[in-house]
């Protein structure tokens, strides 16, 4: 007998089935079998080069703790800018939320500011500002975990800024959150409301499973199924059953008016949520700038990781000036000329030989000089900077510090369009 | 069907007793129950977290306007396909309340082992709207008219109008105020900004957004009763939903 297509698919299935799903077994026991490494890393190089480049550029920032005890409370603190050249692409950061980029809240956030402004709603960020905000953190749930400052934009997405290794030690158990509401009282919010929540929701589930169970039981589903197929469908529901339905839904009633009515007792003054977008925040007076920088154009060598950027440089200062830091996207680029030792950041963002400039010596006050800026190292790389030579906007961005010999700082921002170099070798 | 072309065996007696019948009636009944609750746990749950979403995830969601009208009116999907099947093919009055139940089952789940469990936000941050009284009401209200019609307008408004009476005894204690660096806070606003969600930023709640102003500060009776009005209509074409799944057609083998 000739076979079909579909018959001759059936056997071939059925003959395979037992060893695929053999394997299908095995695959799943090896999936669920060993530990999986918990994520440390916050997507933040997931996002295109030139919009961590070119949207928000974080400096200053600092962790006042990195080992902390349960309940014990730190703070982030630092400054952004709002990059001028803000891409086409991305909103523009009109509704902005000050966010923590950690893996749940292993530390909750017990206030936030930007300026003096505290910040527990969004609020409006203006281009070409710079912003220092601070947010303090309250250890609660031991572990060793990757914290970062974040600000999320409204259709734009999270831009994650520079992250710190943060290790919390103690046990969960011991955590509190006390709150003092406006009546004076003081709760616990970690545990507050809970044991209620369960015991309201469970109750009525629980009533629930008795109507289910009530139905249920009298003669199940398929003899049921069979009664209405046989036509007897209004016969099924008896005078007692439907004198039942509605003492019980009485009885719901009864206690839902019940609950609710205690509820309205037992906090007679409650409010609706608060929300509204705060305008207004006050940004950081960076006075008259005394430096100016203009792009020159720029390129990107791909295989070297190197990127170079022509700068007219002019010092309208009183002091002499040398470049020494380039920061974009969380990493700091650091002139070794200029920084002598070694500051306080996470590795991975820290290129501390990252700068050089083709012509050290300082700008005079006054002086106006052509330089040759070049940033390179691996964490370029690493952190997928150099994906900008694939972005459909392949633009850099970012803030470029001079210091003074008195240690003053000064910060220009800078960008354009570069060139990639996909050549070993090419320059400029 | 069958693709086998084998003949079946002789007609006879499959049970040995009236007794093992029975038995293997009721067994088969406790297993049809258990897969339908599941059934109906998995599909109602994607496809309340899917409409109702973060409504539900999260306490600083829970406003007067926009949950109150979102929620019951995704949930009413399943409660009125679900006592189509039941009522149509079983007259069984408890479609709304198993499939109600079934879902808070699975979320009470959810919230437990992977909001709390896996991601430690606490419980009085992620628990879920409370449906059942909801579902007693279409249920009894279907039980005693015996009429989809009358149910589609009596229970879907009733429907939308219990919604929030359901959940204030919960949600009232979340209300109450307080203050931090000197903004005024519920404690639902407090939990939320507390408990860090990096992927939930402030602004995509929407609280008491829309027009409806009408009414001054009376916002939650306005919106359970749009609610209910929609819920009538969701019922209507969700109850033809139902009786649509629950048809049963054959292929013929030469179909196949």
């Amino acid at each position: 007998m000739t076979q079909s297509f579909f018959q001759k698919l059936a056997r071939a299935a059925s003959g395979r089935a037992g060893r695929l799903l053999s394997v299908g077994a095995a695959a799943v026991v090896a999936a669920t079998t060993f530990a999986a490494t918990p994520a440390a890393a916050h997507g933040e190089r997931s996002q295109q080069a030139f919009l961590r480049m070119r949207t928000l550029n974080w400096y200053d920032v600092k962790w006042s703790k990195t080992t902390l005890n349960v309940n014990e409370e730190m703070e982030l603190t630092g400054k952004v800018h709002v990059f001028s050249g803000w891409p086409q692409a991305v909103a523009k950061p009109e509704e902005a939320f000050l966010n923590v980029g950690e893996p749940g809240p292993v530390l909750i956030r017990k206030s936030a500011f930007v300026g003096d402004s505290p910040v527990p709603r969004t609020f409006s960020l203006d281009i070409g500002h710079d912003y220092d905000y601070k947010i303090v953190l309250k250890a609660r749930r031991p572990g060793r975990y990757h914290v970062h400052v974040q600000i999320n934009v409204k259709d734009g997405g999270p831009i994650v800024g520079p992250g710190q290794w943060v290790e919390i030690k103690g046990d969960m158990k011991d955590f509190t959150n006390p709150v003092t509401l406006l009546d004076g009282s003081t709760i616990d919010l970690e545990s507050y409301g809970i044991n209620w929540t369960y015991g309201y929701h469970f109750l009525w589930m629980a009533a629930a499973l008795v109507w289910i169970l009530y139905w249920f039981l009298q003669k199940g589903i398929i003899v049921r199924g069979w009664q209405v197929a046989a036509g007897k469908k209004h016969e099924m529901i008896s005078a007692g059953d439907k004198r039942f339905g509605g003492i019980w839904l009485a009885s719901s009633m009864l206690a839902l008016l019940f609950f609710y009515a205690n509820a309205n007792r037992e906090f007679p003054r409650t409010l609706p949520m608060q929300a509204g977008l705060l305008t207004g925040i006050s940004f950081i007076d960076n006075g008259k700038q005394t430096v100016t920088a203009s792009f020159g154009g720029g390129s990107y060598k791909v295989p070297g990781r190197e990127l170079s950027v022509n700068l007219r440089i002019t010092n309208n200062g009183q002091e002499p000036l040398r470049v020494g830091e380039f920061t974009t996207a969380g990493l700091r680029f650091l002139n070794p000329d200029v920084f002598t030792s070694r500051p306080d950041f996470p590795d991975y963002l820290l290129a501390d030989r990252g700068l050089s400039v083709n012509d050290p010596t300082p700008i005079a006050p006054g002086e106006t000089r052509n330089l040759v800026i070049t940033v390179q190292d691996a964490r370029f790389d690493v952190e997928r900077l150099s994906d900008l030579a694939y972005d459909t906007d392949s633009q850099f961005g970012g803030l470029l510090f001079l210091f003074s010999p008195s240690g003053k700082r000064e910060q220009v921002e800078i960008g354009g369009p570069v060139i990639p170099k996909f050549q070993l070798g090419a320059t400029l | 069907m069958s693709l086998s072309n084998e003949t079946a065996p002789a007609a006879g007696r499959a049970w040995a007793s009236k007794e093992e019948f029975i038995g293997c009636v009721k067994l088969t009944d406790w297993i049809l129950l258990l897969i339908l609750f599941l059934v109906l746990l998995g599909s109602f749950h994607i496809h309340y977290m899917l409409l109702a979403g973060d409504w539900d995830f999260w306490i600083d969601f829970k406003d007067r306007r926009m949950w109150p009208t979102v929620a019951p009116i995704v949930a009413m999907c399943f409660a009125a396909a679900a006592q189509s099947f039941f009522w149509q093919k079983f007259r069984l009055p408890f479609g709304a309340t198993v499939a109600c139940f079934a879902l808070l089952v699975g979320e009470w789940i959810n919230r437990y082992d992977n909001f709390w469990g896996w991601t430690f936000f606490p419980i009085n941050l992620v628990f879920p709207s409370a449906l059942i009284p909801m579902g007693f009401w279409l249920d009894v209200v279907l039980l005693l008219s015996g009429s989809w019609i009358v149910t589609a307008v009596l229970g879907g408004m009733g429907w939308g109008l219990l919604f929030y009476p359901s959940n204030w005894p919960v949600l009232a204690q979340f209300h109450q105020a307080t203050e931090v660096d000197g903004v005024l806070l519920t404690l639902a606003d407090l939990i939320g900004f507390n408990y860090v969600r990096t992927g939930t930023p402030e602004y995509i709640r929407m609280i008491e957004r829309g027009t409806l102003r009408t009414f001054g500060k009376d916002v939650v009776p306005v919106a359970a009763f749009f609610s209910g009005f929609v819920s009538m209509l969701v019922y209507f074409l969700w109850w033809k939903v139902g009786g649509w799944f629950s048809t049963v057609k054959y292929l013929e083998n030469d179909d196949v």
